[in-house]
């Protein structure tokens, strides 16, 4: 099938995709879930629960509550979030930027990390420092970050004071303006170098706590796609060349094995993204992850849903691109198979 | 990997030189006296005031955040009040030192030798200060307290505490510079416990009207999430899940605050607590089991106050139905008519395990229905205790012992609800093994969905009171056999004489001498001795955790939780 | 019985009398305990299985639920290394060492429970969709698109959140959420050996389909479906972990998550015992059966073997 055929075909499908996890989303909270539960006080009579009915729409049949929900999703009305007392898209947006920094800093350290002690493992397969570095990144994934994260705040902010909770110092942080609600770009746009400091020292933390699970998943397919590299022909008849291993097979034989490796970052991204509800409950950091566990232990579910659908989109959208890359890159793949 | 055992490591040697029984225990109770003032018991000596963090500004952190920031939606008891009461005010307030009110937004506080009540106790005349001016400007007149009011009782939203307002007013009236309130009936807990309340706060008529109005039964976004009230403090920010930041208002009436404020909303217990040893809070409301931590840290004074007015009750359902309980449930649906079978669980329950496993020591035991501060206590009311023996006779003679039950107990999960369910479990397993008491735990939004049925659908439940400012309002709900909850759970199948409890509660609700009253209330602590409807496991101390920097730190229960009031505070 | 060229992508046999396949077994057995991380992981399963196993044994069994932490308001918070309670006690006086005990219990009930589930749905899905394909395949790969949409965690916590905090929704949530993969593991060999020359062959000699089934597909999928179970039994004791952490848990259950969440707060205080055992627990846990999984992998993953 051709590149485009395929590409054509995943867009088509896309909005199927999107649907159905809608649909999904959506009985999950109404028919399991209790979803009037999170708007009522204690001690509110029966009266007054259906005037809370009928103020959210509750009371009408699922069908028609499914379509106002979807149609208020199309032109941005998502609903109240009662965990934020405000409404659904305003408390998204207000919180998307914390997340997204906090993501891609946590890629930058994976992706590195990951790279560098694949790269390192494979080339010296079976030997002393390919186990100790499988076993550095299989403990990356098997860790539960929330235990991980206690333990290095223990050690880094109670014993060292070296880092603090939270996002920023809230002085600092008013200091200057916020026009993308990334605070590391703000800072730099503002020309503050003590707000990007600042940004940073909070930062670095969460980041290496997030990003040391999707270490693992990285360095693992890039160990083995090394390793299969380093199998090819060409890799020993360049050895027979006399070429210097370090030099010229590395790089040509890790350039190779990155290709298969840009597969997995569809998976870290996902283990990212589920990392961040963890990480941002234990270090306070004002995102999306947090905002989501708040509304799961509360039962407010016009935020469940908004956030399961938001991050189900984000998830298909970064995995189609990761199989398109793929695509393009290595035409040796079967497409739609 | 080495990051973890560096980790592990450094983790065992943090404290672990604190002994973990209970912690010393040097507080001595509060006087509770009716109309007690607050005896702050620090327990660390006065530090020098050296380098205080954050200059000139407070930072309190709290463990929840508000639903909404709009008086008429403020559910009662919520966070949303303590902001409110910082930024809005109120006819008349509570004083700093005690149940006693002083002059608010009203210049005088209407009583009947003033002759600002009528004889008949049911007109209130308020005469409004001048000069006051709201923090966008406008002005303080009759007709923006009258709309004020309005608007609360128009509104009228499900999730608000406007109720105590429509189930009293009958009209509001302006007269020149008075603002007149007739009630329907007459009532002793009108001025301390309703024109106090948050809901009854007075809001900028201008800002309401530029920003959406007044529609009945709707929600006013903007006033959700923004304040134009005349206090002390101006809204200045809330960051959602961080902080809200209140500033100075320069042109307030009364004496100025010193700190600007910021409330940081800091939900674990621990990172409060590591927060005030750093000194990035100023005060912070903890946990008893904090205390080992906090009580020999540098510049951290302990501040134990009164009994907080909010006992932790579990409630009895005299009607239950058959057919709604979980189907492990043994018990008929009159188990609870039985006399026996409620003094029973009175007598079985372990008091002092849960003062100190979930009061951490700092609580106390409550006679029924009168808590620690209230108008009518009195240190000789008769309390329960636990009396095994006497618990077993009461079983067997309700016919229960040998054969033994099973109830299920609907508690809120995490807290001291669910550590008062599992005490109960525990209590009555170790009275007798037949006796199987099931905690069910649910979270919040399933606990008040459960709470707002009719019928009941449990046998029991776990939570605590309402914070009521008068004894009126907290016998009319818990007490009264046509209450809220007498009506629900059926107090006229429980009590013997369920028409002498109802006229008492009755007469000490407009009875204004407050001697009477006080008489009355103790008339009926005693006979709800004999006949409970609920098993109260305690009261819990208010415990605060302040910097030694801070200066006129004090709390009063009667305010919203936390019960201060950053404008009085100083570094 | 002549072989045809087929590339058997795997190393185990399709056919042959019970004495080859051991053989086979036992080289299979040996290359994988030539890798030492994999041993490692081996000894790890086996001690967790044992404290799993011997916790009845090992402590007193709390009455009348065992699974439900014991509490005694007078031994509250204890250091390790008091007499009774050789790892301490949590704030409500339960004995950490029972609850890594029980809790290993809790999460071998968990992971077999949840494993048996998503194997069996997984290889009936996709059984159906491989064997009958057309539009059930197409309906059915679409379902299983829209499952992975949403990332596992996310699926789990939504649907606990929604039915309650309990043991049994907790293994429904996961099973939901979990089963896909095997879907597709067996699908894609369905498929493969449709596309293979000795379906034909194996046709011509008048094999039914189910028997080609029953002797090609299934053997060629033990491998990948092993290896993902075993992936799957460290992965889902640590989502539970996880998801009991965040407070989807039942009260008081003995169970390592809730262990690590209840004992979290006193951590600052210094009472580091009451979450840090626990929660090594989890990581031991999910770290054996990853390298064990992993060291499957390598031996049976055709691209790296036999070099």
């Amino acid at each position: 099938m051709q590149i485009r055929e395929y590409i054509l075909r995943r867009l088509m499908i896309l909005p199927l995709i999107v649907v159905g996890t809608s649909i999904i989303v959506f009985t999950l909270s109404r028919v399991g879930g209790n979803p009037i539960a999170i708007y009522l006080e204690h001690e509110m009579t029966p009266a007054e629960v259906a005037e809370i009915e009928e103020r959210y729409g509750l009371n009408d049949p699922l069908p028609v509550q499914y379509l106002a929900w979807a149609g208020g999703v199309l032109t941005g009305d998502m609903g109240w979030s009662a965990v934020s007392a405000q409404p659904v898209t305003e408390a998204l947006l207000d919180r998307v930027g914390a997340t997204l920094e906090l993501a891609t800093f946590a890629a930058i350290v994976a992706i590195t990390m990951g790279v560098g002690l694949g790269t390192f493992g494979g080339a010296r397969r079976d030997r002393l420092p390919d186990h100790l570095t499988r076993v550095f990144s299989i403990s990356g994934a098997s860790m539960p970050i929330f235990w991980f994260a206690i333990l290095l705040l223990i050690l880094f902010w109670v014993n060292l004071g070296w880092v603090s909770i939270g996002r920023s110092d809230p002085i600092i942080f008013a200091t200057i303006a916020h026009p993308t609600g990334l605070y590391t770009i703000d800072a730099l746009l503002a020309g503050s170098p003590s707000a990007f400091l600042d940004a940073l020292r909070y930062m670095a933390l969460p980041a290496i706590t997030l990003g040391f699970g999707a270490t693992a998943i990285i360095a693992r397919m890039m160990r083995s796609s090394l390793v299969e590299e380093l199998n090819e022909d060409y890799v020993d008849a360049a050895r027979a060349k006399g070429l210097p291993e370090r030099l010229v097979l590395r790089r040509h034989a890790r350039r190779n094995a990155l290709i298969p490796t840009v597969t997995v970052i569809g998976l870290g991204f996902g283990f990212l993204l589920q990392g961040t509800v963890v990480v941002e409950i234990i270090f306070r950091w004002p995102g999306l992850g947090r905002w989501m566990a708040d509304a799961v232990l509360r039962g407010d579910q016009a935020t469940i849903m908004a956030y399961v659908l938001f991050t189900s989109i984000l998830f298909l959208a970064v995995n189609l691109i990761v199989d398109v890359m793929y695509a393009y890159l290595d035409r040796r793949v079967v497409l739609g198979a | 990997m080495v990051l973890v055992v560096l980790a592990v490591l450094a983790a065992a040697c943090t404290g672990d030189t604190t002994t973990e029984t209970t912690g010393a225990d040097d507080t001595t109770p509060a006087t509770t006296a009716p109309g007690a003032t607050t005896t702050p018991e620090d327990t660390t000596p006065e530090e020098p005031s050296g380098e205080v963090s954050n200059p000139g500004l407070y930072v309190h952190a709290a463990d929840d955040e508000p639903l909404s920031l709009d008086p008429a939606q403020a559910a009662a008891g919520e966070a949303g009040e303590t902001v409110i009461a910082q930024v809005y005010e109120r006819l008349v307030e509570i004083g700093p030192g005690g149940p006693d009110l002083i002059p608010g937004l009203s210049s005088e506080v209407p009583t009947v030798e003033n002759g600002l009540i009528s004889e008949d106790g049911l007109t209130y005349t308020f005469p409004i200060r001048e000069g006051v001016v709201f923090h966008d400007g406008s002005e303080l007149t009759a007709d923006v307290v009258k709309f004020s009011w309005d608007r609360a009782l128009t509104m009228a939203l499900p999730e608000g505490n406007s109720s105590v307002l429509s189930d009293l007013v009958a009209s509001t009236e302006v007269d020149g510079n008075n603002f007149v309130v007739t009630l329907n009936e007459r009532n002793a807990a009108f001025l301390n416990s309703v024109v106090t309340a948050a809901v009854a706060s007075i809001v900028s008529q201008e800002a309401v009207e530029a920003n959406g109005g007044v529609e009945a039964g709707a929600v006013n976004d903007f006033m959700t999430g923004n304040m134009v009230g005349t206090g002390p403090y101006t809204f200045s920010a809330w960051n959602r899940a961080e902080n809200i930041q209140l500033e100075v208002f320069d042109g307030y009436w009364g004496e100025p605050a010193a700190l600007d404020v910021r409330i940081d909303q800091v939900a674990d217990t621990d990172v409060r607590a590591l927060g005030l040893q750093a000194g990035d809070y100023d005060s912070i409301e903890t946990d008893p089991t904090f205390i080992d931590l906090l009580e020999g840290a540098e510049g951290v004074t302990i501040f134990s106050g009164d009994f907080l007015l909010e006992p932790v009750h579990m409630g009895m359902n005299m009607n239950i139905q058959a057919d709604l309980l979980p189907p492990e449930d043994t018990i008929p649906p009159d188990f609870f008519h039985d006399v026996n079978v409620r003094r029973g669980f009175n007598l079985a329950f372990d008091y002092q395990a849960f003062i100190d496993g979930g009061l951490g020591g700092l609580g106390g035991v409550v006679p029924h229905y009168l808590p620690q501060g209230m108008l009518g206590y009195d240190e000789s009311l008769p309390v329960f205790e636990r009396d095994l023996e006497a618990a077993e006779a009461a079983f067997t003679e309700a016919g229960y012992w040998d054969e033994g039950f099973t109830m299920t107990v609907l508690v809120e999960e995490g807290g001291i609800f669910e550590v008062a369910g599992l005490v109960l479990a525990d209590s009555m397993a170790e009275l007798n093994p037949a006796f199987n008491v099931q905690v069910l735990a649910v979270v919040e939004g399933q606990f008040d969905s459960a709470h707002a049925e009719d019928p009941f659908p449990y046998a029991a439940w776990v939570k605590n009171a309402d914070p009521f400012a008068d004894p009126a309002a907290l016998f009319s709900a818990y007490i009264h056999p046509d209450g809220d909850w007498g009506a629900v759970h059926g107090f006229r199948d429980a009590y013997a004489d369920p028409d002498l409890i109802a006229s008492l509660v009755d007469e000490a609700a407009v009875e204004l001498d407050s001697d009477r009253r006080v008489e009355i209330y103790q008339e009926l602590a005693t006979l709800l001795y004999e006949d409970p409807v609920w098993l109260i496991p305690g009261n819990e101390r208010a415990l605060m955790a302040h910097r030694t920097w801070i200066q006129n730190f004090d709390m009063n229960p009667l305010w919203p939780r936390p019960s201060l009031k950053f404008a009085y505070f100083d570094k | 019985m002549v072989e045809l060229s087929a590339p058997s992508r795997l190393p185990l046999p399709t056919h042959g009398p019970l004495a080859v396949r051991a053989r086979r077994f036992a080289e299979v057995a040996r290359q994988v305990l030539r890798n030492p991380t994999t041993v490692a992981g081996l000894v790890i399963i086996v001690a967790l299985l044992a404290m799993a196993f011997l916790a009845p044994l090992l402590t007193t069994p709390n009455a009348p639920d065992p699974y439900q932490m014991p509490r005694d308001w007078t031994m509250r918070d204890v250091p390790p290394g008091t007499p009774g309670h050789p790892l301490g006690t949590t704030s409500t006086g339960g004995d950490v060492f029972y609850g890594v005990l029980w809790g290993a219990r809790t999460s071998l009930q968990l992971s077999v429970i949840v494993v048996s589930i998503t194997v069996t749905v997984g290889i009936i899905v996709g059984s159906l969709a491989g064997f009958i394909g057309g539009k059930l395949d197409e309906i059915l790969m679409r379902l299983v698109d829209v499952f992975l949409a949403i990332p596992e965690l996310i699926f789990a916590l939504a649907i606990a959140a929604v039915l309650g905090p309990s043991f049994s929704n907790i293994i429904f949530a996961l099973a939901v959420v979990f089963w896909v993969k095997y879907a597709r593991i067996i699908r894609g060999q369905i498929i493969h050996i449709k596309q293979n020359d000795y379906v034909d062959a194996a046709r011509v000699t008048g094999d039914s389909r189910f028997s080609i089934y029953r002797k090609d597909v299934l053997p060629n999928s033990i491998t990948p479906v092993m290896v993902q179970a075993t992936m799957d039994m460290g992965g889902i004791v640590l989502t539970a972990a996880t998801l009991s952490f965040i407070g989807l848990a039942e009260a008081g259950l003995a169970e390592w998550g809730v262990l690590v969440s209840d004992g979290q707060a006193g951590i600052s205080a210094g009472r580091w015992w009451a979450s840090t055992f626990p929660g090594l627990m989890v990581f031991l846990w999910a770290l054996a059966f990853n390298l064990v999984g992993d060291g499957l992998r390598d031996v049976l993953d055709p691209r790296t073997e036999g070099r």
